[in-house]
């Protein structure tokens, strides 16, 4: 087949899952399929080169501007190659991931400068989707043991952003949890399929992204109250229990994962906006990209708004009410079933949300929301079963968590799921409960 | 279309060697699932264990059989005490939560670049099957002739191997299970609290079913990886654990037949599916854009996804089931 035929089939296919997930928008506009350009790779090792000297008693530390960077893959051949901008940075685009020499290029240094023996080469493990930091210091090493200690604070951000984007998504599995006792493993699928809805808009119709992703959050609100409507209502009434609930939301799952690679692919991909962002805010030693403070901005308002939800409006409360104890709240007049649809359809956006910002960050795959999943799992364990607020703060720990593993234990960072999981199965031995969880609930 | 083909593959694929580590590791699960009421989401994990416990050994380390052998069993226990310790006390959705995770922090370190050297990483580990090359009494590359089937010698030994320890686990779960220890495992799996009213100390009891059928698992493991002689972590990711779920309620929870007539009816109709669209895609019986060569694989995991929630929604006491038997009513 042609690129042109592949483009064509997966215009189609695409078009097929959108109708079939119950948005007729999609099929209009699946007629006039323009392929967009293709986006960069989303792997890259980038960093700094400095030259650190001691002057008059003080240390300092200079961008060294104009050096050539080289990347060698296993092979030892060049496989790309950039110069430091005016502040010392280069970016290096990475096709595939795997295991990379960075090399300074000595003939590109400054006749007073030279490389200290063995500084001007590291190895450098790319994972997919991954930006690796690998940074340069010429001249004598004046900083005390700082090296690890200065790459903290990028860390602790990094850890942020994906905390904010597992927050915005497990609170709403936390909500469902509450309100009906499910744990929903198919949550992560409603992640996946806002990322897709997504990237069907901006990929296949050419939207921009700021008008594909609010498209994206109605079709995950959508499937949300879809679910609740067509599946989880019908097995709630006929009083199936909710273990066999769990089972069935293992299996849909599944179903529809597999539909996703059916649909999508096995690839990974990228949106056409927002994508390679080489001019990052600089806050102090962090670097972000602009799209990642907007996603932290932007989630952390979503947040607050569903916290003053929650704790401000009637209807929030009527939702922590269920949550507390269902039967009490149907007998103080609370229509559960409506509470429980709008908790659904909450859940589903707040997904939608999180599956578009992270495919913003980490790139589209059809198994992204089980990736997610379990971290979200972690997150709401951690945090306490059933309790929103506390799906927030075990968010936070997880993200971090993910992110400080890297630091903590370099070139691992395909392990960095694992630094979480293992806390999760921590906590549940020392405080079964959650950090924020009523030890009633542990039973 | 060459039905005899289609028909005569998926009859084969249903008794294949592949699919009696399936039975095993169905067997395992359904100690846990059928028996105990214990909700393990992660038998992958036990899975993963019995195939690198020996792979490992033998393969990174030039152990003898001997040796890689008590391993398997070594490893298999301490990942049960692992994950029961702190999860066995608590609710069903924690240990289902728990034990998943298990399983693919488990998977993601066998697939980790950095421990390449030990488990060969992405491509897992080959060449550590001499012990059952050397058992096998059959020529291992001479042809067998199975129905429409030709195989290879070493497959047919590991085919009958699997299926032979199907038989003998399945013997003994069967009489495990009428003694009284078995009876306690499923007081807890019907009324926990009863069960430790009468004394039981119900803590231990989970945790004997759990190493049991892990080590049940960790076997299948071992033959799943032994029959095709490579050792991969891609073969133990989740949908492992789902298969087997799907096998053991399709068969019934708690019957020793269960995961046998289980499997066999799962792998029939899913390679049965499988060859039915291979052959309509290649003959262009199927709109290409719809299905084509390189997707219609991913139907088996659509197919098993559906029948697991219909299955459990519809009919959760499968074929030998007994509906009385509440077993998805722990909470």
């Amino acid at each position: 087949m042609t690129g042109h035929q592949v483009t064509a089939v997966r215009a189609s296919r695409a078009a097929l899952l959108v109708m079939m997930m119950a948005i007729g928008v999609g099929a209009l506009l699946s007629a006039s399929p323009t392929s967009a350009q293709e986006p960069p790779p989303l792997q890259s090792i980038g960093g700094r080169v400095q030259n650190r000297f001691v002057e008059e008693g003080e240390r300092v530390t200079e961008p060294v501007v104009g050096v050539r960077i080289i990347v060698l893959d296993e092979a030892g051949t060049e496989v790309a190659s950039a110069e430091t901008d005016d502040e010392g940075r280069y970016l290096v685009a990475i096709e595939t991931p795997g295991t990379y020499t960075v090399r300074i290029d000595e003939s590109s240094l400054p006749d007073d400068l030279t490389v200290e023996e063995g500084g001007g080469e590291q190895e450098a493990v790319v994972a997919g989707n991954q930006r690796v930091t690998r940074a340069f210091f010429l001249g004598t090493d004046t900083r005390d043991i700082r090296g690890k200690w200065s790459l903290l604070p990028q860390t602790l951000a990094n850890g942020v952003k994906l905390a904010m984007i597992i927050a915005i998504t497990s609170v709403g599995l936390s909500l469902i949890y509450g309100t009906t006792g499910l744990s929903n493993f198919a949550h992560g699928e409603m992640v996946t399929f806002g990322a897709l809805i997504a990237f069907y808009f901006n990929r296949e119709v050419g939207l921009n992204m700021l008008l594909a992703a609010p498209l994206a959050v109605i079709a995950t609100a959508a499937a949300g109250s879809a679910q609740e409507l067509g599946l989880w209502r019908r097995l709630r009434h006929s009083g199936t229990s909710l273990t066999s609930m769990m089972i069935v939301s293992i299996g849909f799952a599944l179903a529809v994962r597999y539909v996703f690679l059916f649909v999508y692919g096995a690839g990974q991909d990228a949106y056409s906006d927002f994508t390679l962002q080489t001019d990052p805010i600089s806050l102090g030693s962090i670097d972000l990209a602009p799209r990642s403070v907007w996603i932290i901005v932007l989630s952390t308002l979503v947040i607050v708004g569903v916290a003053l939800f929650l704790l401000r409006a009637r209807f929030g409360k009527a939702i922590r009410a269920v949550s507390d104890n269902p039967e009490l709240a149907s007998s103080t007049g609370i229509d559960t079933d409506r509470v429980v649809l709008v908790v659904w359809t909450l859940g589903g956006a707040l997904a939608g949300i999180g599956g578009v910002f992270y495919g913003l960050e980490y790139g589209v795959k059809w198994d992204m929301g089980f990736t997610l999943l379990l971290l979200m799992f972690a997150a709401i364990t951690l945090g306490g079963l059933g309790n929103p607020f506390g799906a927030l703060a075990g968010s936070l720990v997880v993200g971090i968590f993910v992110e400080l593993w890297t630091w903590v234990v370099p070139n691992a960072n395909d392990l960095k799921t694992v630094g979480a999981l293992f806390a999760l199965i921590l906590i549940l031995l020392i405080r079964p409960q959650g950090l924020l969880g009523r030890k009633e609930r542990v039973g | 279309m060459n039905w005899s083909l289609i028909f005569w593959n998926a009859l084969y694929t249903s008794i294949s060697a592949g699919a009696a580590g399936y039975c095993l590791i169905a067997s395992g699960l359904n100690v846990h699932v059928g028996y105990t009421g214990l909700l393990n989401f992660g038998q992958a994990g036990f899975a993963a264990v019995g195939a690198y416990a020996f792979a490992i050994p033998v393969r990174t380390y030039g152990w003898d059989w001997y040796w890689a052998l008590p391993m398997v069993v070594i490893c298999s226990v301490a990942l049960a005490l692992l994950l029961g310790i702190p999860t066995l006390r608590l609710r069903a959705d924690y240990l289902a939560i728990v034990t998943i995770a298990a399983s693919e922090i488990i998977r993601y370190f066998l697939n980790s670049v950095r421990f390449t050297w030990l488990t060969g990483g992405n491509d897992g580990r080959n060449q550590f099957t001499d012990f059952f090359q050397d058992l096998n009494p059959l020529q291992n590359d001479a042809r067998y002739k199975l129905g429409a089937q030709s195989i290879d010698g070493y497959r047919l030994f590991m085919l009958l191997l699997g299926w032979g320890l199907v038989a003998v686990i399945g013997l003994f779960v069967w009489a495990v299970m009428r003694s009284p220890w078995g009876r306690v495992l499923k007081s807890i799996r019907e009324d926990e609290e009863a069960a430790r009213a009468l004394g039981k100390n119900v803590l231990a009891f989970k945790m004997q079913s759990l190493i049991l059928g892990g080590l049940i698992g960790s076997i299948g493991g071992l033959v799943l990886s032994a029959q095709t002689q490579s050792a991969q972590s891609g073969a133990f990711a989740t949908t492992l654990t789902f298969f087997c779920f799907v096998i053991i309620v399709l068969g019934g929870l708690g019957r020793v037949k269960g995961p046998i007539v289980g499997t066999i009816i799962f792998f029939f109709v899913i390679q049965l599916v499988d060859n039915l669209l291979d052959q309509a895609t290649r003959n262009g019986h199927l709109p290409e854009w719809l299905v084509d060569e390189n997707n219609y694989g991913q139907i088996r995991f659509i197919v098993a996804g559906a029948a697991l929630a219909l299955l459990v929604v519809y009919r959760p006491q499968g074929i030998f089931g007994d509906k009385r038997e509440q077993v998805f009513d722990v909470r």
